[in-house]
């Protein structure tokens, strides 16, 4: 069984998993700028080959990276319907009520979809290459500046911390639980909604006793292991910036240029496209 | 040991080396711990529950001390005193001379002594186990270097060495709570509490626990308290103390407590199998001497006649 507490995290040995966390947040928040800023479809393209370049630096094979997507299928389908449907388009090709299908409208979602498609592709990047206990440790680094409005980055990173060390330990005893009302003759998977709500509090009771108790305990050892003892505490842990993280930035702020240049057809470069050139640059 | 007074910029506490030893010179000889006429009570609102009741005892450096106690004697209450998680309503208990009373040098106290508890679960902080054992130390502001030789050589001591980088929840029981030990020790303390460390272990866990505590004992000549209610933890204890409602009502060497049959009964404990039939014997009339173990019974049994 995969270990639950690294969540997405796929091990391997690549530029990407080798690069500072602190980076590569810097560098998913840049990359989702990118997919907004992004205006027509060439620029729509542009993106698409940042993260599939990303993807194999970061040898992820490209089937974990559909399989992201097919997570939210559903969100997809729902948003590009949805789109097509209600856009409010001028060259009008159907039309019946409120419903009326465009042009514009079918350019418009399939953007959107496309967008959203890119959004997960670019951020499950992250996860994918970064374990959770990395991601925690680079947003602690990130938001040190806060402290000086007195934002306890400290503890908010210990309980990150601690909230990723007891996911799997509350998820295993969930199912210790459930076995043990199971085998007094629980049924968890029949029934409507309503009682299906209801044979869960045998669950969940036990599961908040027990949680307490944890809690307390938990509260000792972290006094017992003089947490706070002073402000000036130290870590063991140290992230480097290196050139990859430098080639990253780089290459990201290129593809950042890039999309502009593209949204504006490179500022007249190219004035009368061509009619393949206009479907791209719609 | 050099405490630069209560500044917290030169906040500098648990530097002691790992033998226990320390710059100062002084307080050699006196105990580490001393609890006297200590008395305390939980207060919820209108209601007080006794914790403990006029209880004093001394823990020396290098000493391997078992509490022993049913359910409710106040074991936990006494531990939690020792290390001031609680502090005293009457008597006064000092470690290495400083009263846990005082709130300026709590940390030193509690790095000083430091504390297992029952569930391992419940005391690690991180996914990582290295991370993990770095937390204390790094929490008392030590040098990085300095932590990663600490890190080391605590998984050496507990013998997890070869897990530093690996995830701790798919340990055994007993690998964890060695980690839960190694996480403590490197922080450096003279004396290391465990409250029931054992309990939720099975017999081999149990084993690996107790075979750290005296390689603690031995090879860094560290204190230990150990609390349970396996008596054969007890066995090889420099001292043991039997608690029962809330007051010591037996203290000494193993031979001596086990031997005490009144407190023992009183206390509700069950005496260790080559103890049990010793007493038995002798009380059937054989010329037996008092036997702690199965090889000390065979010894007696065959020096018989
Ligand atoms: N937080 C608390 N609030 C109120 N009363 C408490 C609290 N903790 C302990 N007590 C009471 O103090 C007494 C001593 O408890 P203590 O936990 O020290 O016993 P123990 O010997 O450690 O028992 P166990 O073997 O169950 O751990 C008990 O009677 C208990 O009810
Ligand atoms: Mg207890």
């Amino acid at each position: 069984m995969k270990d639950i507490s690294l969540g997405q995290f796929y091990p391997a040995d690549s530029f990407t998993h080798k690069m500072d966390p602190r980076a590569k947040l810097v560098l998913v928040i840049a990359f989702i700028v990118m997919a907004f800023l992004a205006k027509n479809f060439l620029s729509y393209f542009a993106v698409l080959i940042c993260v599939v370049s990303a993807t194999l630096v970061s040898r992820i094979p490209i089937m974990k990276v559909l399989k992201s997507i097919k997570a939210i299928i559903f969100i997809l389908v729902f948003t590009g319907i949805l789109n097509l449907l209600f856009y409010n388009g001028e060259t009008v090709l159907w039309q019946w009520w409120r419903i009326k299908i465009s042009v514009e409208g079918i350019i418009f979602s399939v953007k959107m979809v496309l967008r959203l498609v890119l959004l997960v592709m670019g951020t499950t990047l992250l996860t994918y290459t970064t374990t959770p206990t990395a991601i925690t440790d680079g947003m602690e680094s990130l938001m040190k500046p806060l402290k000086y409005i007195k934002v306890p980055v400290h503890d908010i990173a210990v309980i990150m911390s601690i909230a990723l060390r007891f996911i799997p330990i509350i998820s295993e005893e969930v199912d210790k639980i459930m076995m043990a009302q199971k085998a007094r003759g629980a049924a968890f998977d029949n029934g409507g909604l309503l009682k299906r709500a209801k044979a869960l509090l045998p669950v969940l009771i036990p599961l908040f006793v027990s949680a307490f108790r944890r809690a307390e305990e938990l509260a000792l050892a972290l006094d017992a292991r003089c947490y706070n003892a002073t402000p000036n505490r130290t870590r063991y842990k140290v992230m480097k910036f290196t050139w990859r993280d430098l080639v990253g930035l780089l290459g990201t702020a290129a593809f950042i240029v890039l999309v502009v240049a593209l949204n504006n057809n490179f500022w007249g470069a190219y004035a009368s496209p061509a009619s393949v050139w206009w479907l791209f640059s719609v | 040991m050099s405490m630069q007074g209560k500044d917290p910029e030169n906040f500098t506490i648990g530097q002691n080396d790992a033998n226990g030893e320390t710059d100062c010179v002084t307080d050699v000889g006196t105990p580490l711990i001393k609890a006297d006429g200590v008395t305390y009570s939980y207060r919820n609102g209108e209601q007080v529950s006794r914790g403990v009741t006029d209880v004093s005892l001394s823990i020396n450096r290098g000493e391997f001390v078992v509490i022993l106690g049913r359910n409710g004697s106040g074991k936990s209450t006494l531990a939690k005193l020792l290390n001031g998680f609680l502090v005293p309503d009457e008597g006064i208990v000092t470690v290495r001379g400083i009263d846990t009373a005082d709130d300026d040098k709590i940390f030193e106290v509690r790095s000083v002594v430091g504390m297992v508890f029952q569930n391992p679960d419940n005391q690690m902080v991180a996914s990582v186990i290295e991370s993990d054992v770095a937390f204390g130390p790094e929490n008392l502001g030590v040098p990085r270097e300095e932590i990663e030789e600490r890190i080391t050589d605590a998984l050496e001591t507990v013998g997890m060495e070869k897990y530093r980088k690996g995830s701790p929840n798919k340990l055994s029981g007993g690998q964890k709570q060695r980690i839960a030990i190694a996480a403590i020790l490197a922080m450096r303390p003279e004396v290391v509490i465990l409250d029931e460390s054992t309990a939720m272990l099975d017999p081999k866990g149990r084993r690996e626990i107790m075979d750290t505590v005296l390689k603690l004992k031995r090879e860094k000549g560290m204190a230990v308290v150990l609390i349970t209610h396996y008596m054969d933890e007890a066995i090889a204890a420099d001292r043991i103390h039997i608690m029962n409602d809330g007051g010591i009502i037996a203290s000494g060497s193993p031979a001596e407590v086990f031997g005490n049959e009144d407190a023992v009964r009183r206390a509700g404990l069950e005496l260790p199998v080559a103890a049990k039939i010793s007493l038995d014997l002798k009380k059937a009339g054989l010329d037996i001497g008092f036997a702690l173990t199965d090889e000390e019974l065979a010894e007696e049994i065959c020096a018989l006649k």
